[in-house]
């Protein structure tokens, strides 16, 4: 077999594997499951090796044919990156999940068949394949997402299902006018080709609706209501999953997009939408009871972060990938030590689960770590990426946008540590029973955030091939800030948010019917078409 | 055949979008932009009048076969996500007895 066909084996391997289990239908036969995971993970190092060699991108033209119409798988240090990402999440949803669906062939089909995919949307180099692997993610996390069949996750995943698709259409829309004015879909061919001119042309209105698709499916400011309904109604499992990583599908798309485009006009309406996408993520989480939800909406936050950190006006964009790497650990290990506390105490509600650090020593440990690395604390993996992205921007105005971004983040966090608190009442015993393959992933996700927070100049050099400066911890300065962001959230949360005023029972009930958020969408599309003229 | 034609499908579909507040209206309003689209796409391939692109003797003006060959696999992604969406409407109307997209909402709990 030749080194230079294991991008298509990665995608091949996890699907064939899926199917055969699913059609045997065998409980036996899901070990294979584990046969498969392991190939992947040992080729793609292989191939990593090999790629090492030609420094800078390789290519797979499937069937010989010439580039401007034949399928070519593309990879370069963005995409290996990437690749190893997605390895490691699958392990630890698979550890994670291992005993309680140890029989259920249907699920790990499911589960196999996403990760394949993904590899495929990861690699592949033209529009239409891409267009293609985006639409069967969106159907398979659908299935996934309403596993469990209750009721509110059949009609989280409905919304899901429905409100992603019709925003992928509009990637069609861009692909079909950028194939009229352009003649291919290669994007390597494309990025030659693309030049940019003032004005609305067709360039310019495809550049946007396909921003639009990209920007429902990554959750941007007017329309990321469709995510936390998903990522709390699923699985915990699933949602470690969807928020770790099926988010960044989008943001992939992204980047990948802005490369071919190299349109600089839109980076400051990026920028302002970031900071709305934060902002407004952080105080829909700070209203929230439920710790799934909380979760979910702090993913937007986050996300938010992302995007600042993917418009920097001088070009670099180190710093919000560094921080989609970071997020998708810390927020897999939170969404999984949520799966086990709501399994032990069967409560969603932050305000009724009490004494768990009695209770599940090593998940709270996981926790905290994980409340660390999101609130940038020196040492943790999101003080790394979170200060590359202060040092690239330009305006004091947002720097300090980022701090208010940092103190929301703390309070929301204010609202799940309190699961930390004795119970009032002391008599109640909780008959709580951790399995051990839960608590590994915990475990090694844990470590990853910390070992990104230390050695993260070694690991990003090797993976990303570009410099990263040096951070300095035992800056007086950073602690200061630090701590009064401490104290200042603290303060909020016993003085605002403890007390629940009928504001935030209102934000909290806020909800968005399906066509008002169609209503949101096309005022988005709108909005860019106006920033344009 | 105008692309003309196709952006007013689209806008149809999306005003049905924006105003239908029934789970199979909607559905249906995402198919209707789904096959706009196709139709643009076909249209795009056909420059000129051309003939079949199929390679014999005879036949020197063909359309361009890359949009068709697309489009292939555009209908059968649109036909599966349309059929998981009614699946799921099943599920909902056994769960909550309705397919209103308001009173949905007002079940939330």
């Amino acid at each position: 077999m030749k080194v230079e066909f294991i991008p298509v084996l990665l995608v091949l391997i996890p699907i064939i594997t899926g199917v055969f289990i699913y059609i045997t239908h065998h409980y036996r036969f899901n070990m294979l499951i584990f046969l498969a995971q392991g190939l992947v993970s040992g080729l793609s190092f292989r191939y990593y090796m090999y790629f090492n060699k030609f420094k800078n991108e390789l290519y797979l033209n499937l069937g010989n044919w010439s580039e401007k119409i034949s399928i070519v798988l593309k990879n370069d240090y963005l995409s290996m990156a990437f690749i190893f990402l997605t390895i490691i999440i699958w392990w630890m949803v698979i550890i994670y999940s291992w005993k309680e669906r140890k029989k259920d062939s249907k699920f790990y089909f499911f589960l196999l068949f996403l990760e394949g995919v993904f590899f495929g949307l990861l690699q592949t180099n033209d529009l239409f394949n891409l267009f293609v692997f985006i639409e069967i993610t969106t159907i398979i996390s659908t299935i996934l997402i309403l596993y469990n069949m209750t009721g509110e996750s059949v009609r989280a995943g409905l919304y899901y299902l429905l409100f992603n698709s019709v925003g992928v259409m509009f990637f069609l829309l861009g692909m079909a006018f950028i194939y009229y004015s352009e003649g291919t879909l290669n994007i390597n061919i494309l990025t030659e080709r693309i030049n940019i001119c003032q004005g609305l042309n067709l360039t310019n209105i495809s550049y946007i609706s396909i921003m639009a698709a990209v920007g429902v499916k990554s959750a941007f400011f007017p329309v990321y209501n469709w995510l936390p309904k998903a990522h709390s109604a699923a699985p915990s499992v699933i949602s470690a999953l969807l928020s770790g990583l099926l988010v960044k599908s989008g943001i992939y798309v992204f980047i990948r997009i802005n490369m071919m485009y190299g349109l600089e006009t839109f980076r400051e309406f990026f920028i302002i939408l970031g900071l709305f996408t934060a902002i407004s993520g952080g105080i829909f989480a700070v209203s929230q009871k439920d710790i799934k939800q909380i979760l979910a909406f702090s993913t937007v936050s986050q996300i938010g972060i992302i995007i600042i950190g993917l418009n920097q006006v001088d070009g670099n964009i180190t710093g919000g990938i560094i921080h989609i790497f970071s997020h998708a650990f810390f927020k897999s290990l939170l969404f999984l030590s949520a799966g086990i506390i709501i399994n032990n105490y069967k409560e969603k509600d932050t305000n009724l689960i009490r004494g768990m650090f009695h209770e599940l020593p090593l998940v709270s440990i996981g926790v905290i770590i994980g409340f660390l690395s999101i609130s940038g604390m020196p040492f943790f993996s999101g003080y790394i990426s979170k200060s590359i992205i202060k040092y690239g921007l330009k305006y004091d105005f947002l720097v300090y946008m980022m701090y208010l971004i940092d103190v929301l983040t703390i309070t929301y966090f204010m609202k799940i540590l309190q699961i930390f608190k004795e119970p009032r009442d002391l008599k109640i015993k909780y008959k709580l029973k951790v399995k051990l393959n839960s608590e590994i992933p915990i475990f090694i996700l844990g470590l990853i955030s910390i070992g990104l927070g230390i050695f993260y100049q070694p690991i990003w050099e090797l993976l990303l091939k570009t410099s990263v400066n040096k951070i300095d911890f035992f800056v007086f300065e950073e602690w200061m800030i630090y701590f009064s962001k401490l104290i200042i959230a603290y303060s909020t949360y016993k003085l605002i948010v403890e007390k629940d005023y009928n504001l935030i029972k209102k934000i909290r009930k806020t909800n968005i019917s399906f066509p008002n958020t169609n209503y949101l969408f096309i005022i988005f599309i709108t909005t860019m078409l106006i920033w344009k003229l | 055949m105008n692309p003309i034609l196709s952006f007013i499908i689209i806008i149809i579909g999306l005003y049905g979008m924006v105003t239908s507040e029934n789970i199979i209206k909607s559905i249906i309003c995402f198919s209707i932009i789904e096959t706009a689209l196709i139709l643009l796409f076909l249209n795009l391939g056909n420059v000129g009048l051309g003939d079949i692109p199929i390679i014999v003797e005879g036949i020197t003006n063909m359309v361009d076969p890359l949009p068709q060959a697309l489009m292939i696999t555009t209908i059968v992604i649109g036909a599966s996500t349309t059929a998981l969406a009614f699946m799921i409407s099943i599920k909902i109307f056994h769960y909550y007895g309705t397919l209103e997209w308001d009173e949905l909402l007002e079940r939330e709990g």
